[in-house]
């Protein structure tokens, strides 16, 4: 169980306030993810869920109970931290027992439950080592191990794949998804990285400074965003943002396409302009294009390799059907 | 000339001068604890000057066991050392923890705690002796004076007089006497130690992962737990130097010793060192190579343990 709501909760620290008020449902099982720009209060918003932070207003939920006054230890919650914060000098296996020793489970049930969780992290054979011997990916998992053996009613995680490399991460990603999908407990992440918001969420929370812009599953954060904001944050690369004459055509503010909503075309397209910069990554080939007097570049993506150089003439034709149309105040109008 | 034995060649003058600077002294002292050689003496003059002729093999080595003093002297050294050891870093690390808080004058607070370091040995010991242990001048004759007034009024008062009157006339301690010159030693160095302690482990404080605390809050620890968790294991490294720098000052100290009582009921092997360099410095000699040896014990236990930590 774990379904945590939130209902006018605000944050100020001093005179700034951080987070104006905002209400929240993340359901029991889901699989919620916080993104935005850096300073946008996602790390905020989700230590005021764990406790770390005191509530200025508001109200905080989990399973209907109020927890607004609760102490972080006794809400039922675990962490994963950006820095990991594995306790230097324990062993994996001290760290990993250090919550149930807190709570004054019996030798048993902790070697009993650190053994399960070390087999479906793969750590078994670094339980005795300490975590500076670790590399970044083991000393995550450790992290996550961690909290898995309090049998949270949900895990909030603060991004924690910021301090791995690449490769690391995409596994990671895998990894933390298929533990979700395995375990069904409510997770919610934080990230500034907006394909794994797109790749691990059931439901995207997209938040700046402070003020939630939309939320929806992935799907719908990318084929209806809400604003400006959403439809630039969200899709890479970025949507092309059109304003002036073209937009007006629509009857819009601005437009807005995404690059794979450009066909290319060998004559008569709509828009035409001349390639800069060719991003060729083999199963698709990412143009950018100067002077359609659109806006200074649009982005463009072709489907495998084609042949189209760097200074090339190209002809492009936008799907009518996936363009999307803002308003004067950024709004979607559909 | 190869790769190898250019920086070594313009290393040499100062290895060089560092063995001369340790050895000749080091060297000198061995001579003169195997002669006889003492500065003054009607009965046999030729002892007055260091020479081959007056050797004495462990002579003065058997003479410095046979002591009566030198026993206690290793012993009070220790007690000393170690008490002042544990007193300043349970002191150090309480307060490090304490002031490491944010409060309003804080600046202020550190600089007032840190201040007592800066005092002399000697004028440290001039005060307390004289200012603040002094059983009738000091601060503590005052304070047992006005508790004993206060006793007193409190017998003649009513209901509660006749519990009073049961309390004995509180006795103010002499810190010179010779029971109690090593508790006034350790009290004055743990005052001016106490501030080094702090120090470290402030700074060593300021550099505590703050997410950790916050993983352990999550985690179910309190306060206290933390602090034996987290805390105490991140100091284990400035303790272990704390202590280290500590022992090896604390070993010799001499002002102290001398200013409160004069040796009297409170030696230790330099302050012994001391006092038979005022004849004989055969047995001057013999004590302060067995001060080497202790010195070297004691570095060998610390190197070992503070090894230990630094490993992890």
């Amino acid at each position: 169980m774990g379904q945590i709501v939130l209902e006018k909760v605000s944050k100020s620290f001093g005179e700034t306030q951080v987070i104006p008020p905002l209400d929240l449902t993340i359901e029991d099982g889901e699989f919620a993810v916080f993104v935005g720009p850096s300073g946008c209060g996602k790390s905020t918003l989700l230590r005021l869920i764990a406790g770390l932070e005191d509530t200025t207003s508001g109200t905080v939920s989990i399973d209907g109970e109020n927890v607004t006054e609760v102490s972080p230890s006794k809400r039922g919650l675990a962490m994963v931290f950006q820095t990991y914060a594995l306790y230097p000098h324990m062993t994996v296996r001290k760290n990993i027992a250090f919550p149930m020793r807190m709570a004054g489970l019996s030798e048993e049930e902790q070697d009993r439950r650190i053994m399960a969780a070390a087999e479906s992290l793969n750590l078994v054979d670094y339980l005795d080592r300490k975590p500076g011997q670790l590399s970044g990916g083991q000393r995550q998992r450790v992290a996550i191990g961690r909290a898995i053996v309090r049998n949270p009613s949900a895990f909030l995680f603060d991004e924690p794949l910021s301090n791995l490399d690449a490769a690391l991460r995409v596994g990671m990603r895998i990894e933390i998804s298929e533990m979700h999908a395995r375990m069904k407990t409510t997770m919610i992440y934080v990230t500034h990285d907006q394909v794994e918001a797109m790749t691990m969420a059931d439901k995207i929370v997209v938040l700046q400074s402070g003020v939630i812009e939309q939320v929806g599953s992935p799907l719908e954060l990318y084929s209806a965003p809400r604003n400006l904001f959403v439809a630039g944050f969200i899709g890479s690369p970025k949507m092309n943002l059109i304003d002036g004459e073209e937009a007006a055509k629509h009857g819009a503010k601005t437009i807005g396409i995404r690059p794979e909503h450009i066909d290319v075309v060998e004559d008569g397209g709509i828009w035409m302009g001349t390639i800069g910069v060719a991003e060729r990554l083999g199963s698709d080939t990412f143009f950018h294009v100067n002077g359609t007097g659109l806006a200074e570049t649009l982005t463009v993506r072709a489907l495998g390799d084609v042949a189209l150089r760097h200074g090339d003439t190209i002809h492009l034709n936008p799907r009518a059907d996936e363009i999307h149309r803002f308003d004067a105040q950024g709004l979607r109008v559909s | 000339m190869t790769n190898r034995s250019l920086p070594r060649l313009l290393q040499s003058p100062a290895v060089i001068l560092l063995l001369i600077w340790m050895l000749i002294p080091l060297g000198m002292t061995l001579y003169f604890s195997f002669i006889r050689y003492v500065l003054n003496s009607l009965r046999r003059p030729e002892w007055t000057q260091p020479s081959l002729s007056n050797w004495r093999g462990f002579g003065n080595y058997e003479f410095v066991l046979n002591n009566k003093d030198f026993l206690f002297a290793i012993q009070n050294s220790l007690f000393i050392v170690c008490s002042i050891l544990f007193l300043t870093v349970m002191l150090g690390v309480m307060i490090a923890v304490l002031i490491n808080k944010a409060f309003p004058g804080r600046g202020i607070v550190r600089v007032l705690l840190i201040s007592p370091f800066f005092v002399m040995p000697a004028v440290n010991a001039v005060l307390w002796i004289n200012m603040i242990l002094d059983p009738v001048l000091g601060l503590q004759g005052l304070a047992v004076a006005g508790i004993n007034t206060l006793i007193d009024g409190l017998q003649t008062a009513p209901i509660v007089g006749s519990f009073f009157s049961l309390w004995p006339e509180i006795e103010p301690i002499s810190f010179r006497a010779t029971q109690t010159s090593a508790y006034a030693v350790i009290i004055m160095v743990t005052w001016q130690w106490t501030p080094f302690a702090v120090l470290i482990f402030m700074t060593s404080l300021q550099s505590e992962d703050q997410q950790q605390k916050e993983a352990a809050t999550l985690d179910g620890a309190g306060p206290w737990s933390q602090f034996r968790f987290l805390t105490l294991p991140h100091l284990a490294r400035p303790i272990a130097i704390v202590v280290m720098i500590q022992a090896i000052f604390h070993l010799s100290l001499y002002a102290e010793i001398e200013i409160v009582s004069r040796g009297n009921g409170n030696k230790n092997l330099p302050y012994l060192i001391g006092e038979f360099a005022n004849n004989n410095i055969g047995a001057a000699s013999a004590t302060g190579i067995f001060a080497v040896i202790l010195a070297n014990i004691v570095a060998i236990f610390l190197l070992r343990m503070i090894g230990k930590t630094l490993m992890e």
